[in-house]
């Protein structure tokens, strides 16, 4: 017999932490989401003109519970991301002697709504209810592929990287991306009001640039408000961290972007943190962003 | 009329430092109501619409050597505007401090007084702030309304009286802080804030739009009035469930009110109160909220001064 039971039940310890995570992919006030349960985790997904797509992972190691009972399939529901977020807000209460609070989400409630408790207190709570909807099929397919055999992709500091996007808000509303092996290096450049551009060079900027594959040269240009939409919103804690974001340019020049978002209680010393504030994977949302490439001619590549 | 009296040292914190501030986010304007044995700072009780506020004094709270006479049975009602007020309360106690030591030395005089005003041909009505040191003094004239004639007089006691009425059932708010930041978060939220308060002790505060309900629920809480035992069949039900439940038991009420009269009602914590209670009137008529004062260092009420709000309800709920 199918249980009539909700699909999942789940219990977080640091809504600030999820907060920080969707407030990632929020570059817009007023966006749609879809949301994906399985027993793996959570998945959360925004897009805007085809162009722009951004998924939230939260496995299910996040979640201090995990009780996923969705029989056939992966529930998929669609749900305002400013209004969870906001929601997710009220949740963690200043003021009220305990700096984070563990609340109990739910899915779905009688009228397929989002359904979110406050658990840590037996005489006050605070509850939620959102209002969800069938989501409409994603309209384009992110099928990302690698280049060629040899991934095409670098790793550069967090904050270098959002520092790097803002600077070229200056000239112009397309960004190019050169990626070359030899000298292996990555440039920014931005045309319009005036020129810009900026180098990481690997083997020179050992602090910024953290890791690079590049096999021959590669050029795209992405327009700038997508490219903006990757770092505009990392969350502070990011930042602070310093940690490294992959960028990854895949077949037909698309794309990806990956950030990683602390997910963990700051106060609480975690059992798996060693000396240099590396996390076990478990405490670490994961955000990916693909970029379609603007079409142009005079991209060059071999 | 005439009235004439010092603050004390203690009607000057408890104005300056408490209850000003407070009373300024209730409203511009208010109603000072002076009588023979109390000083009242009311809003909103003449006209229906805003939060309504009274906040009562024993004349000793405040003053020494008050002396008060009119022909309306000595009492006298104008209407002030708060920032004013406050304004000459604080720097007359910072002329106070610079001039002397001690209370005793430089007094702060409190008057009303008709004065002619520059360009001007007709005097008119002031509250006069004085103080005397040694040299010099400073006076400070704060406008006021034209005093209340005996009709209005009449009108604001009935007001007064109609405001006084207390909910049967009344619940302690646990945390003021606390609630006061959750409602601040709700008015992002939506308008409209659903209040219910049951006779076991629950508080429920919800906010609902089209895509989202958000609430915070207190049980337990300590009741003042009509009190009842939960019954232990609705312990595990969800706090909306067992709020309508207790409604239709009549043994709780709900009303709505805006959320932004709710957010400014809780502003009162500036006048540092030890506790607050809230409870809905007879027939849910309006939502109030009595701020308890205690004498310090003890845990009994002082019952020279009070404080309570009335929020007007915007559509009756259940009662």
């Amino acid at each position: 017999m199918s249980s009539e039971g909700p699909d999942l039940v789940c219990e977080v310890d640091n809504v600030q932490g999820i907060v920080d995570a969707l407030t990632a992919v929020r570059w817009k006030r007023q966006q749609d989401a879809v949301v994906e349960l399985s027993e793996h985790g959570v998945v959360l997904i925004v897009e805007e003109s085809s162009c722009l797509q951004a998924k939230v992972y939260l496995q299910r190691e996040l979640f201090i519970k995990y009780e996923y009972g969705g029989a056939q399939g992966r529930p998929r529901f669609g749900v305002s991301l400013g209004l969870l977020v906001n929601c997710l807000n009220t949740f963690s209460v200043p003021g009220s002697g305990r700096s984070s609070s563990t609340i109990e989400i739910r899915y779905p409630g009688p009228d397929m709504q989002l359904l979110l408790k406050s658990v840590d207190s037996l005489d006050a709570c605070i509850y939620a209810e959102i209002r969800t909807r069938i989501p409409e099929t994603i309209s384009w397919d992110y099928n990302f592929e690698p280049a060629g055999t040899t991934p095409i992709s670098f790793t550069v500091k967090s904050a270098a990287l959002k520092e790097a996007i803002d600077d070229l808000e200056w000239p112009g509303s397309s960004v190019q991306i050169i990626l070359q092996p030899d000298p292996p290096s990555v440039t920014f450049k931005g045309e319009g009001h005036g020129d810009l551009q900026i180098d990481f060079m690997y083997y020179v900027n050992t602090d910024l640039l953290i890791a690079f594959s590049c096999d021959h040269q590669v050029s795209y240009r992405y327009k700038y408000k997508f490219l903006q939409a990757t770092t505009s919103n990392i969350p502070s804690s990011v930042i602070r961290d310093n940690r490294g974001s992959k960028l990854t340019i895949g077949r037909g020049g698309m794309l990806k972007v990956q950030h990683l978002v602390s997910v963990a209680r700051p106060s609480i010393p975690h059992p798996h943190v060693d000396s240099a504030g590396y996390q076990q994977p478990s405490r670490i949302a994961y955000i990916e962003f693909f970029v379609k490439p603007e079409e142009d001619e005079s991209t060059i590549n071999d | 009329m005439k009235f004439k009296a010092f603050l004390t040292e203690n009607g000057v914190n408890l104005l300056e430092k408490r209850f000003l501030p407070a009373l300024d986010k209730m409203g511009k304007i208010c109603h000072l109501y002076l009588t023979r044995d109390h000083t009242m700072f009311l809003h909103n009780l003449l006209n229906g619409d805003g939060i309504q506020s009274v906040a009562q004094f024993r004349k000793e709270a405040l003053f020494d050597d008050y002396r008060i006479s009119s022909q309306n049975e000595d009492r006298i009602a104008f209407a002030i505007d708060i920032s004013l007020l406050q304004r000459a309360v604080r720097s007359s106690v910072s002329i106070c401090t610079e001039f002397g030591s001690g209370p005793t030395q430089n007094r702060l005089q409190i008057k009303l007084v008709k004065k002619l005003p520059p360009n001007c041909t007709q005097p008119m009505p002031f509250l006069t702030f004085e103080t005397k040191g040694y040299k010099s003094a400073v006076i400070q004239d704060v406008p006021i309304s034209k005093p209340f004639s005996r009709a209005q007089v009449i009108e604001l006691q009935t007001a007064l009286d109609m405001a006084q009425d207390l909910p049967q059932t009344l619940v302690q708010v646990p945390d003021l802080n606390q609630l006061q930041n959750f409602v601040d978060r709700l008015k992002h939220v939506g308008d409209l804030l659903n209040v219910s308060i049951s006779k076991y002790g629950d508080l429920l505060v919800q906010i609902s739009t089209t895509l989202i309900t958000v609430g915070a629920e207190f049980q337990k809480l300590l009741v003042i009035g009509e009190q009842a035992d939960a019954p232990a069949e609705d312990r595990n039900l969800s706090a909306q469930t067992r709020s309508a439940r207790a409604i239709s038991r009549g043994d709780a009420q709900s009303v709505q009110v805006s959320v932004k009269h709710f957010a400014k009602s809780l502003q009162c914590h500036l006048a540092k109160p030890d506790c607050a209670f809230y409870g809905i009137a007879p027939q849910g008529a309006c939502l109030t909220v009595i701020f308890q004062f205690f004498i310090p260092g003890s845990r009994q009420t002082d019952k020279s001064i009070s404080l309570h709000c009335r929020l007007p309800v915007l559509d009756p709920g259940s009662s």
